[in-house]
């Protein structure tokens, strides 16, 4: 142990230092850590894979096929579930059909219904949206399924989008559920009284008719245009064609018209004795800030039929969630829930690596960002110099650790559609000298000149901290520019991002999907969106392969689109988010299987009626080796 | 005031009139160079200090980052102490990071300690309307929320060492102003204060003089105990994004930073918590020193 | 007596009006509001009806009274974060369980630091003395989530003695965040302790009394202790608002649903209406424990006039 360098104060010195050494023995055995053993490199099925198969486009032509059936598992003879489902042979009982998971206790509750709210839901937990069916959903290859609505298709504008609803939708106080509750409930979204806060999401592109107007008030609701033509068929116009509409379309988890009708709003879903439920769970227990439990709606006639039976989360702070999976208390951990040292305990044990799950999640890609308007960055010289600074692999294989992320040199993750990560991967190359000459250029040479920079962090946990220290670093070692590194409360950071004129001069930020559509993400660097870089051609660009319904052309124009960002530097990217989630081995399901870009996790959008894995997870019997009881 | 008795055998504890003029501050150096604890603790606040002024040779660029050293433990790829995350030498990050820590927690304090013993003096001593407006002055302070109060300051005028330690000390004062006005009310109807009023004694002299240096007891452990909390304090803004930029470095940063690494990058969080104590545990006894020496009382 | 306390009543509702001034102007001019887009930002209009809907779009000072004049009839509004719940409801239903546990922790911690503290004073500059400082010291330099992670690791996961986290249905899940909150004051009580009786052992009377022949813990007990308790009293009085107000980090990472995450959870999400009561609440627990704190120097210390 280490001796203090003070001879005088043998005894405490002493005293003090055999404690804590001691404790930190302790300590570290506990931690299951080897001091001086090199971390081995995760095994390659942990690793993402870098080069995946482009999605096709997700854009079913016209006419939708005839809904496939429910996943065919299997009917060997076992047990049926209170709503109907045969369990899988292997499967454990029913009372054990029970998935328990954690959510960050700090999460605000307002509804567990997106159509309520989408960023204060978090209180009800990390499996929200799963009261209520929504028009889409999509599979783990991100292809749109049939859900509420079993058919659609558009008429020759392209404009008039007409679904067909499943009738045997009914409500779980027995009422059907009609093509008026849609409607009620794309109104109560527009509706100025109700704010709702994702009302950006109907907008351009692809927005529905008459949206911006009745969300400004200067049109009634009843003019928006999503309409009811009989019982069973809802039509949704657009005002310009968007041939993505029912991809976007996996945010429109009804409501009840009645209950719309009755309560004045939705928040009606957020209390177990007045919600009903038309989708595959209702609400049963909620107790703020502490516990939500949904049950397997016995009701439910929908396609999205799930075999977990009962779903229990409990509240917990995120640097608890793993000390609380290792003691057997929830059957998964999310990756964004494991802390750095987390993922190290798993890598040096072979038995928790076989439990880690990798997705895409959400297609998330860091990036820096400038303030394009105001020197030195309206240089594009300047950016690019700084686009030729970001050490990825070392700082991948280091700091962020492999299992974490694959480098990005775009903007769209490999999996997404139109990403194009081969063919953009030399143009913000690492490479300090040419970034040095590009200065230069620009009149910077050495750094002098140039102004010091403070680089703004929106409220990032510490391994992207130390990302952005480590690449503000290298920014002063080889530029010779002075960075210091602000990670700012979310708030103050969002307020001075969206402020006009914008307020932070240079930052790293993220974006993940809202839906999959190559608008969506590139719709960030639009004039209209969220960063201060104005690029008419781009615009022209994105706005018009949006509409277009030829689908080989538009992923082209999108392409081309990326190319001109990646080229302009308006963002240097960093990295893409994998996302190691961790599943105790009884938690199985062909939701597992690896999808077509090779990740063998659960899928954006993860545990929902946005998406089918619901269908399929379930719990193996061999819970019954872990648990003793069923979870309560 | 006159004072003709020998020193040797009067025990009146006055000391205006037990003995002849003898210099108070003298008479504590000799009794604090005689109190061995106290010696030793001195010696090493005066490392300390030592340490941070000549930080930046003793310790040359400690924001060196190097990934590919990221997370090495002590003695790995020959850095003695090991590693942070972002591959900076953790031995000069600790010699930084403790000069950046002294200079929050004294300064903090040194502002609490003017606040709060002025607004102390005057509530104690001078009682009536005065204690009224310091007591709601008090009041107000406490019931704001540091949090908010910080996220004020900070967001408005920009992070940095100064406005933290604004944002720390201009609420921290509380407490040393209260234990002042107490100490003050047992203290002010003790004889010798009676003693000295009816001599004639100006009242702020009687304060300066007498009031005050029986008061530090409590003031010398408000001190030295409200250095690390000032640390830590300072630590919590940072993690919320309203203390001091990276790539400076904090002890008390260091230790937050740790949390997401602590069950296998023990050495992370361990050392500069070990120097924190160090710190708080080298004051605290020089503040034991410094009462021991400073009370009239027990000379003999 | 009774006027002093009338007086300092009136005093109180004369910070009241003050204090929600000041936090009142506070939240407003910090930057970021509880509605901000964390994506893409709104469409002006759509902004307009979030804020219209709350009415944060009127001017301050109607805000201001309309927020007071409700307030006085006990209306404190509904949070901005959960709008099915009033803020009343929501303090009601958490700050019994911050009391709980706060009450107990200051008991066991604060006696517990106290007892200590005595120790180490009658057995001044011997190994007792220095092991309770040291442990003091402890106590105050290791950060509380520290303490906490190591206890669930420790205590949970590996030994599997005590519960992992919760409130009302084990007795036992008070132990550890008993532990963790009680660290710091039993060692801030430590200390005090053991340097106010240190201070008051070498004084005049403590050696009169001495001299007069009573036996060593009558002195300790009656004369030496009741002095040492002003500046105890002075620095512990706060100490216990703070507890029962609790503390973020321990009632998260052990999940007591306490009032102590709304502190800084509705700072960090602007909601206003909350910040505004849970000020209020501050305001009014601490003037009292003042209050109380004052009262107590005139019943120790007879000589001490309040006026």
């Amino acid at each position: 142990m280490k001796s203090d360098k003070k001879v005088r104060l043998n005894r405490r010195t002493f005293l003090r230092a055999a404690a804590i050494g001691a404790g930190s023995a302790v300590i570290a055995a506990c931690g299951g850590g080897g001091a001086t053993t090199a971390p081995t490199a995760p095994p390659a099925t942990l690793v993402p894979p870098t080069t995946a198969p482009t999605l096709a486009p997700v854009i079913p032509a016209t006419a939708v096929p005839a809904p496939t059936a429910a996943p065919t598992a299997p009917p060997a003879a076992s047990a049926e579930t209170i709503n109907g489902v045969t369990l899988p042979a292997d499967a454990a009982p029913p009372e054990y059909q029970t998935f328990v998971t954690y959510f960050d206790i700090s999460a605000d509750w307002t509804s567990p219904n997106q159509m309520e709210t989408i960023y204060k839901s978090g209180g009800f937990g990390s499996i929200t949206n799963v009261t209520g069916d929504t028009l889409t959903r999509l599979d783990k290859n991100f292809q749109v399924q049939p859900a509420a609505a079993l058919s659609w298709e558009a008429d020759e504008t392209g404009k008039a989008w007409t679904f067909k609803l499943d009738p045997n939708l009914v409500w779980s106080d027995g009422t059907p559920v009609t093509a008026d509750d849609f409607v009620a409930t794309f109104r109560y979204a527009a509706d100025p009284t109700h704010a709702w806060d994702f009302a950006w999401y109907y907008s351009a592109p692809g927005a529905i008719k008459n949206w911006d107007k009745c969300v400004a008030g200067e049109l009634p609701l009843d003019q928006l245009g999503v309409t009811a033509r009989d019982a069973h068929t809802l039509v949704v116009e657009t005002e310009t064609p968007a041939p993505f509409l029912p991809a976007k379309l996996v945010y429109s988890e009804v409501l009840s018209a009645a209950k719309l009708k009755e309560y004045g709003s939705g928040l009606y879903t957020a209390e177990p004795d007045k919600t009903i439920s038309c989708g595959p769970y209702i609400l049963k227990e909620f107790k703020p800030g502490q516990r939500v439990v949904y049950e397997a709606n016995p009701t439910y006639k929908g396609t999205n039929r799930p075999r977990i039976q009962k779903v229990i989360q409990i509240a917990a702070r995120p640097e608890a969630f793993f000390a609380g999976y290792q003691a057997g208390e929830v059957d998964r951990v999310t990756g964004e829930g494991l802390q750095t040292a987390d993922n190290e305990i798993i890598a040096r044990d072979p038995e928790l690596q076989k439990q880690i799950r990798l997705t895409a999640a959400d297609f998330r890609t860091d990036y820096l960002f400038f303030d394009c308007q105001n020197p030195p960055f309206n240089d594009v010289r300047v950016r690019q110099a700084f686009s030729h600074i970001v050490d990825r692999d070392t700082l991948i294989k280091t700091i962020i650790t492999p299992t974490q992320g694959i480098p990005a040199y775009s903007f769209l993750m490999p999996g997404f559609p139109a990403s194009n990560s081969e063919g953009l991967k030399d143009i913000q190359n690492y490479d300090p000298e040419k970034g040095r000459a590009l200065l230069k250029e620009a009149g910077y040479e050495g750094g002098k000149g140039f102004p010091k920079l403070t680089l703004w962090l929106r409220n990032e946990p510490q391994i992207r901290v130390a990302l952005a220290t480590a690449i503000a670093a290298e920014i002063t070692q080889e530029y010779g520019i002075e960075v210091e590194v602000s990670n700012k409360e979310f708030k103050t950071f969002m307020d001075a991002i969206n402020a006009k004129p914008t307020q932070i001069q240079f930052g790293m930020v993220s974006y993940g999907i809202d839906f999959l559509d190559p608008s969506n993400m590139l719709g960030v660097w639009l004039s209209t969106g969220r960063h201060n870089w104005f690029n008419k051609t781009f615009d022209d660009m994105v706005n018009s392969a949006a509409e277009s319904t030829d689908q080989e052309g538009r992923i082209k124009v999108f392409q081309d689109a990326e190319r001109m960002l990646v080229e302009e530097a308006p963002a240097v990217f960093i990295y893409h988010r994998t996302v190691a989630d961790i599943y105790k081995p009884y938690v199985v399901g062909e939701c597992f299987e690896p999808n077509v870009a090779g990740f063998a996790g659960l899928q954006w959008p993860g545990f929902s009626s946005m998406s089918n894995s619901m269908q399929t997870l379930y719990m193996s019997n061999e819970i019954t080796k872990f648990r003793d009881k069923p979870p309560a | 005031m006159s004072v003709v008795a020998r020193k040797e055998t009067l025990v009146t504890t006055d000391p205006n009139i037990a003995r002849p003029p003898s210099n108070l501050w003298r008479d504590a150096a000799i009794r604090f160079s005689k109190n061995k604890l106290a010696m030793g603790a001195l010696v090493i606040v005066a490392l300390l200090v030592f340490i941070s002024i000549f930080a930046d040779v003793i310790a040359p660029n400690p924001n060196l980052a190097r990934p590919i050293d990221a997370r090495k433990f002590p003695g790995e790829a020959g850095y003695v102490l090991g590693t942070d995350d972002v591959g900076r030498d953790m031995l000069k990050r600790l010699v930084h990071g403790a000069r950046t820590s002294l200079i929050v927690g004294l300064s903090v304090q040194a502002i609490a300690l003017v606040i709060g013993a002025i607004l102390g003096l005057s509530a104690g001593f001078l009682g009536g309307w005065v204690d009224f407006f310091v007591m709601r002055v008090v009041e107000l302070f406490t019931a704001i929320p540091q949090l908010l109060f910080a996220l004020f300051l900070i967001s408005i005028f920009g992070g940095g060492l100064f406005n933290v330690i604004l944002a720390i000390g201009l609420i921290g004062w509380v407490d040393i102003c209260r234990l002042t006005r107490a100490q003050l009310f047992s203290l002010r109807e003790k004889e010798f204060i009676e003693a000295a009023r009816t001599v004639g004694v100006p009242p702020l002299q009687i304060a300066w003089r007498h009031l005050l240096p029986n008061a530090l007891t409590p003031l010398i452990i408000a001190v030295t105990l409200g250095v690390p909390i000032a640390i830590f304090t300072e630590a919590g803004l940072s993690f919320l994004g309203l203390g001091i930029n990276e790539p400076t470095a904090s002890l008390g940063k260091m230790v937050g930073a740790s949390s997401a690494y602590i069950r296998v990058y023990w050495h992370m969080g361990l050392l500069p918590t070990l120097l924190i104590a160090l710190i708080m545990l080298s004051f605290s006894f020089v503040g034991d020193g410094l009462r021991d020496a400073l009370d009239p009382r027990l000379r003999k | 007596m009774v006027a002093y306390i009338v007086q300092r009543l009136a005093g109180l509702a004369f910070v009241f009006i003050l204090v929600s001034i000041v936090a009142f102007l506070l939240m407003h001019a910090t930057p970021g509001g509880p509605f901000d887009e964390p994506n893409m930002p709104l469409p002006p209009s759509a902004k307009a009806n979030i804020l219209a809907k709350y009415g944060l779009d009127q001017p301050l000072h109607i805000q201001y009274i309309n927020y007071m004049a409700n307030a006085l009839r006990g209306d404190f509004g509904y949070s901005f974060s959960s709008p099915t719940e009033t803020v009343a409801q929501v303090i009601g239903r958490t700050w019994p369980i911050s009391i709980t546990l706060g009450g107990i922790t200051v008991v066991v911690a604060l006696g517990s630091g106290i007892l200590l503290g005595i120790l180490a004073a009658v057995r001044q500059n011997s190994p007792v003395d220095y092991v309770v400082t040291f442990l003091a010291t402890l106590g105050l330099t290791v950060p509380n989530f520290v303490i906490a992670l190591w206890l669930i690791l420790i205590f949970a996961v590996q030994l599997k003695w005590l519960p992992l986290g919760g409130w009302g249905d084990d007795w036992r899940q008070i132990i550890m965040p008993m532990v963790a909150l009680g660290m710091g004051p039993l060692g801030i009580a430590a200390r005090y302790t053991r340097a106010s009786l240190a201070d008051v052992f070498t004084s005049d009377y403590i050696r009169t009394a001495r001299a007069k022949g009573l036996a060593e813990q009558m002195v300790v007990m009656r004369h030496a202790v009741k002095n040492a308790l002003i500046p105890i009293i002075t620095v512990l009085g706060p100490r216990i608002p703070d507890l029962i107000t609790g503390t973020v980090f321990v009632e998260t990472m052990f999940r007591v649903p306490g009032l102590g995450k709304f502190f800084v959870e509705s700072v960090l999400d602007r909601d206003y209406p909350m910040i505004m009561a849970l000020m209020l609440l501050i305001a009014a627990l601490w003037g009292l424990v003042y209050l109380l704190t004052d009262l107590l120097y005139t019943w120790i210390d007879p000589r001490v006039k309040l006026t």
